[in-house]
Parts: structure tokens; sequence; C-alpha cells
């Protein structure tokens, strides 16, 4: 799970990396391809669309695609199924599972699973393969975490039962992401050539270029429309050029495109909970470092008017607007929008006025003309990191930068790479994306046994009461109660208390589609990765 | 008669030729620095605008100010370049001198040297060099200099050559003078020419190679107001009509090269006015 999240961080801008010396090979790969299915499918003819759909969303597993190595970690693995899934409006529902329950110690979780669900190679989905699957999850060392996990055993013919360690709400999201494999055909080559019983199955896989999948006719839910699904992995400039061409039927393209003409697609901008936001040392300076030797604590975000100010100060509207393009929304919490969001934790609107009063009340004061306030000897600078190779986080921190010069406050923002942040982020503000449908990850930010664990809490935030309502929440066996515990914590952490973080905007993931194609209700997608675009695949539909 | 005047007029052609390239690095040197605050100020209000009185360069996709981005960029170019073109400069230098003075092997392997990395596709071992530095403005001037070095070294050492085949060379060394002696008081004075003008025409090679990597993406960190990640940055927005954020950076950096470039030819007219090929 920790080098889950560091991945997480990373592999963005790696794959980025990676990618964009392929392009020119995808390019022509992807210019072949649509040449060919534009002669084999003839729709130009007949008048009828194909039954081949191409998506350029990115999102190939460099791993893989087997769940207990992380695959799917995100939710929807595709080849797989889940025992729970997500509705659009990130309800959990049943898919495998007939329907689980909790024991009131909160430590045996027993799920039913449904009978007539059968793996592609006509094998029953059994309790056993389920009880394998979240067993060997456990024990892989993969980037799903299910450590919490005791044991699973099959008790019947269509009962699992889960057995933790201790009691974890959390564990549901587990239930939704890691997809079920089955024990027969589980092995050392089963990354590469899954064995699944999701809506589709893997027919093609050219590492870098392009994945094919082919519908399962023997899948339990909804028949999807499609035949064939192709993925192709373009970097940005080639999907918009394949877009243009009509060489795909969805592209994701970075915000900074979607304002483009696309003749016959549609922008989509669907939400996220992909947010950006500053993280500050909570700790005052006092030369402390950690056992690694990394310097902990700054003397200026250390103080709670400098961090609340700093939240009344920013213009998230004018961030969304002006380097978002308009696609994304202020963000305020690390969780906007979700189940166990508190919306009367949100800043409203920007003050610059109350920020100054802030600091003027709490000692800062420009005493020497200079333009940045200063108390007891100690100027309001602080020096805020950004990853140097990603253009919106640059803009992100330039624009707040310069927001915060009018109150008094000295921000230098500085690109670098993770390698050096990693070692900076106890003693700099640093900005970060996170976002998750899973609560877990608020508990890892803001929980203070969390500090300084790989990229975890990176400012050494400690709060009792959140920490004693991030472990009730962890603890909860009730949803409804987790989520009380959940909102509790925000209204300590949040911008108008703490103000650990100042959570700036969260991202809209903007998609060209098909004019003709249906993609159905759009769910709010997390931090990047995997193809959260086609959690209901199995309903898109031509509408012309 | 007239070709005295013809000469002299040529001379002082030269000189201010020379003049005034020196005048645009320096203007560039002074106003790149005093322009590197305005090139990160952001404007949300005033973004992709096109070249105003307010904004001579227009403004970027984060409303900077392109005329303050690139007189940055330009600064960080020369200050590549310099530090490239010095340390290949003096590569050439150290070994053309140790294949005039370290005996016919050591000039094989300095010879074999040259070949080789002339026969080698030089931008490909260049993007292969920084990609294996790991990027950043250090790499760049490492990989510009460890490619750049065999022209010059060939030149420097067919010139030392020349000079330690001269009879005084020969003399000095009957009367018993070292080899480094005679290296250093005989053959390096009649480099300096050579190694002067060299070092200049390295530069804007220097500085095209450092614009050209970081529009890859493996040169100068994206981060930095350089001409070639403003280049790089510009590319997205071209096809929306923003022709001012390539157009502009990519003429001033093309007056940089060519003003350093004259200070190399001119400079070359000054001191070795017979030599018309380097």
């Amino acid at each position: 799970m920790l080098v889950a999240k560091r991945w997480q961080q990373r592999l963005g801008v790696i794959g980025l990396r990676v990618r964009t010396r392929r392009w020119v090979a995808v390019a022509l790969a992807a210019a072949a391809l649509g040449a060919a299915t534009a002669c084999s499918t003839g729709d130009a003819v007949s008048g009828a669309k194909p039954t081949e759909l191409r998506l350029a969303i990115g999102g190939e597993a460099e791993d893989g695609y087997d769940p207990t190595l992380g695959w799917g970690r995100y939710g929807n693995p595709l080849f797989q199924s889940t025992l729970l899934t997500r509705d659009a409006d990130l309800k959990i529902t049943n898919d495998l599972a007939t329907g689980y329950s909790v024991s009131p110690d909160g430590l045996v979780w027993t799920v039913d699973i449904r009978s007539d669900a059968t793996f592609s190679d006509g094998k029953p989905v059994t309790p056993g393969d389920v009880a394998y699957t979240f067993n060997t999850a456990a024990t892989s060392g993969g980037l799903t975490d299910v450590t919490v996990l005791d044991q699973a055993v099959a008790v019947d013919e269509d009962t699992v039962e889960l057995r933790l360690r201790e009691p974890r709400s959390t564990f549901v999201n587990r239930l939704v992401s890691l997809g079920i494999v089955p024990e027969h055909a589980h092995g050392p080559g089963y990354a590469r050539d899954p064995v699944g019983s999701g809506p589709f199955v893997l027919e093609q896989w050219d590492e870098g270029q392009q994945l094919i999948v082919r519908r399962n006719d023997d899948y339990y839910g909804g028949k999807p429309a499609f035949e064939r699904v192709v993925f192709v992995f373009t970097d940005e400039d080639a999907s918009l050029a394949a877009a243009r061409s009509g060489q795909v039927d969805v592209a994701a393209l970075p915000s900074a495109l979607a304002s483009t003409e696309m003749p016959g697609m549609t922008l989509h901008a669907i939400e996220s909970v992909d947010n950006r936001g500053i993280t500050f040392p909570y700790q005052p300076a006092t030369g402390r470092t950690n056992a690694d030797g990394e310097p902990i604590g700054d003397p200026v975000t250390s103080d709670v008017a400098v961090r609340r100010a700093i939240n009344l100060a920013i213009d998230r509207q004018a961030l969304v607007d002006g380097v978002l393009d308009g696609h994304g929304r202020p963000a305020t919490g690390p969780v906007d929008g979700l189940p166990w969001y508190d919306p009367s934790t949100a800043v409203t609107g920007t003050d610059p006025d109350a920020a100054a009063r802030l600091l003027d009340e709490a000692g800062w004061r420009d005493t020497d003309g200079d333009g940045v306030r200063e108390r007891d000897g100690v100027r309001a600078e602080f020096t805020l990191l950004y990853l140097a190779s990603d253009s919106l986080r640059q803009g992100l921190a330039l624009a707040v930068a310069d927001m915060l010069k009018p109150i008094g406050v000295a921000v230098t923002a500085k690109g670098e790479s993770w390698e050096v942040i990693e070692t900076r982020m106890h003693a700099d503000a640093v900005l970060f994306g996170w976002g998750s449908h899973d609560p877990t990850e608020m508990y890892n930010l803001y929980h203070s046994g969390q500090a300084g664990i790989e990229l975890y809490n990176p400012g050494y935030y400690g709060d009792p009461e959140v920490d004693a309502a991030l472990d009730a929440g962890m603890a909860a066996t009730d949803p409804a109660e987790a989520t009380a515990h959940w909102k509790e914590a925000q209204r300590h952490f949040g911008p108008a208390a703490d103000a650990a973080w100042a959570w700036l905007v969260n991202l809209d993931h903007t998609y060209f589609v098909d004019s003709c194609l249906d993609v159905g209700q759009e769910q709010v997608e997390p931090h990047g990765h995997g193809w959260p675009i086609t959690w209901n695949i199995t309903g898109w539909r031509w509408t012309c | 008669m007239t070709t005295v005047e013809r000469g002299t007029d040529r001379r002082r052609r030269t000189l201010a030729q020379l003049a005034a390239s020196v005048l645009v690095v320096l203007v560039v040197l002074v106003a790149g620095t005093l322009a590197v605050d305005a090139a990160q100020t952001t404007g949300l209000a005033s973004r992709n605008e096109a070249p105003t009185l307010g904004h001579w360069f227009g403004t970027d996709w984060l409303g900077r100010d392109v005329l303050a981005r690139v007189l940055a960029g330009l600064r960080l170019s020369l200050v590549v370049g310099t530090s490239a073109a010095v340390l290949s400069a003096l590569i050439a230098l150290v070994l053309a001198s140790a294949a005039t003075v370290g005996g016919p092997r050591v000039d094989a392997v300095v010879g074999w040297l040259v070949d080789l990395f002339l026969a080698l596709p030089h931008l490909v071992l260049l993007i292969l060099l920084a990609f294996a530095l790991g990027g950043g403005t250090e790499a760049v001037i490492v990989a510009v200099a460890v490619t750049h070095w065999p022209t010059l070294t060939r030149v420097l050492r067919g010139r030392a050559k020349e000079v330690v085949a001269a009879d005084f060379v020969s003399v000095s060394a009957h009367l018993g003078r070292g080899r480094w002696w005679i290296a250093r008081r005989h053959v390096t004075g009649h480099l300096a020419g050579q190694f002067l003008v060299g070092l200049v025409l390295l530069f804007p090679h220097a500085i095209l190679h450092e614009a050209a990597l970081s529009f890859l993406g493996l040169g100068v960190d994206p981060a930095e107001p350089s001409i070639g990640v403003l280049l790089a940055e510009s590319m997205r927005y071209l096809s929306a009509g923003a022709w001012w954020l390539a157009v502009l950076p990519g003429l001033c950096l093309l007056v940089v090269v060519k003003a350093v470039d004259g200070i190399g030819e001119n400079l070359r007219a000054l001191l070795n006015p017979r030599s018309h090929h380097l």
C-alpha cells in the first residue's frame, strides 16, 4: 500500500516520459490500425456502426493484468469482476456478491456469491476462487492493500468468510476493487493472459502500443454492444491527432487541449476527486530531523494563522479558470463531493482582507516596507515545491505564489524531481495530487501515525481529535457511523480549523467522445490511472 | 593604394560587426537577468494574448510575458553555451597538447578518438548522453561538451604539429628542453588564436543543442524559461493560432546565435586574416 501510493504519485510522469519516446511508432501503428479497420468494417457502405470500439485513454498497466498484484486497484478491472461495485453515484452495489454482512465485532465479513457466474474458460466462479484471490493478494505484496486480512475461507458452496486482523470499515473498498481470479488458472503467466469473469477477455497486448479485448459472451451481467475494444496507448499529441482524424472513438486529453474544436466529437468533462493541494510543514523548525536525516518543520507554515490566511487568500475559481481552462472545480478538502465529505468545512469565496487581518492579529506585520511580513525577525516566506515535469502543477504553484504576494507572504515556487521533493517535503510546502474513492486516503494524509511514511502526511500534522475521529472511522462496522467520523475529522483539520493543507482544485478529466456514442452516466473519477471512464462500458451504445 | 584602402575598410567593418554582435549579447545578458522575475509572474486574467503594446511578444498559457521569458531564456542559453563551449574547448586543448607532446602512441590514440567521435552521429550521442545523465542544466552542458571537441581538437593538433616541426622548436629540443617545457612555452602561444576562435564558434552550436535537448524534454528543467522549453510549450497552442509563442522566441534565438557566430567569424578575420576555413 505504501509502495502503491508512491507509484500512484509517480506513475503519471514516468508513463508520460516513456510514452513520448514511443509516440512516433504508436502514431504509425494507430494510423495503420485506423486504415485497416476502416476497410474491414466498411461502415460507410452499410450505414451500420462498427462493433469495434477504439479508445485512446491511456492507462496501460505495465505490470500486466493480475488483480492480486494490483491491477484494477482503482476499480473496474474489465477482465475480472469484483464482489461489489460502485454505481454512478458511487453507492456500493452487488456484483459477484449477492449480499454481505459484517459481524458485530467487525472482524468477519461474510459474503454470499452468485452461482451463475463463470470464468471465460467456462468454469464456474466459486467461493474457493474468492478465498484464493483474497489470500493471494494479502500475501503477494502487490499494490492492492489487503494486509488487514487474516484469512479468507470458503464456508459453503456460495459463501466466503473474510476474517480480518482488526475491524476496518474501509475494507469494503477491497471488495469493490479486487478482481476475482480463478484458482485453477492463476499462475506466473496470468498477468499477461488473464482469465476472469468480467465483461471482456484479453485477446492481444502489444506492449506500449495497443491492447485488444473481445467481448465475453458468457458474462453474467449486461451484454456489451461491442464485440471488440481496442485500447491504443498514445501520448497526448498523438491522441489529439488520432481523435481529429476519426481514428479513435474516445480520447482522453489534458484540459489544456480540451478547448480544441473537434468535429464529430463531443467534449465530456467528467468530475473527479483528482485534486491538487498544498501540504504545509506543520511542525515548528527546531532543527529536528527524521531517521533519514531529512529536516522537519518550518517557522512560518507551522503558524495556524498563516495556514488559515493562505486558505482564505487563494482565489480557487481563478485557478480553475486560468490554469485548468475552466475544466475543474475549486477544492477545499481532500474528499470534495464524496459521500463522506462535510460541506460545512468548505472555504467560500476568496477574502484577502480577512487573510491580512488574521496575519495582523497573529503578529505578522510588514515593518520594513519590503512587501513581506515579519514576526520576531522571521520573514513570512517559504518554498513551494512541485513536480518540475508537470506543467499543470507548475501553473498552479506559480499562480498561488502570485496570489499570496498581496497579503505579504512570499512564496518561492520551485520545480523539483520526486527524489528531491521526498527529502524536503517535511520542511517545505509541496503541491501534491491525491483523490480516491476510499477514505483510507484521508486517514493516510491526516493521521499522525502516518507522518512521514512514504508520501503520507508529509507535513507531520498531528491532532489528537483528528486521530481519534479517523481511528473511529476505520474501526466502525457500520458505513453510516464511519461516515460520521470521517466528517468529524474534516471539521478539525479543515481550512477554518487546523488548515493542515490548502486544497486548490479538483480536475475535470476531459475526454473527446464520438458524438454518436452514448457512454451513459459518468462517475466521479479518482486520481489518474486505470480506465475510470469504462466503469459502465457494458452499457455503451451507438445512438446514430 | 586601393588594396590598402579596401583592407582598412574591411578591418573597420569587421570591428564594427564585432562590436555590434558583442553589444547584442551584452544587452541580452543584462535584460535577461533583469527579466528573471517577470518571466515567472503569472497573469491569469490575460492568458494567451497576442502581442500588444503592453506585452510586445504576447503572453503564454499562464499569462506570463513572453518577452520576459524569451530574454530570461536567452540568458540561460548564453550561460549554458559559455559553459559547454569552454568545457569542450578545454577538452580539445588538452587532447591536442597530449597528442603533440605525448609521442606517437598518444597521438594515434587521440587521432583514433577524434575519428571515432566524428564518425558517430553527434546528435544521437548528445541525446543519449543527456538522457543517461538524467537531464537538467548540468547534463546539457556535459553532453554538449563531450560531443563537440573533435573538430577543434583536429585543428589544434594540426597547428601544434606545424609548430613542433618548426626550426626554433627543434633547436629548443636540441638545447635540452623537455617536451612539456616546449609545449608550454612554444606551442600554447601559437594555438591561442585558433583556440579562441574555435571556442567562440562552438558557442552557437552549444546554444542550439541546448534548445534542441530542452525541446525534447531532455534538457533544462521544464520550469526554467529556456528557449527550448518555450518552443516545446508553444506546440500545444500553435493549433489554436498562438503563433507568437513559437515564432518570436525562435527568431530571437536565431538573432542571438547569429550574433555569437558573428563574433567568432569576425574574431577569426582579425586574428587570422588568411584563414577562411577552420
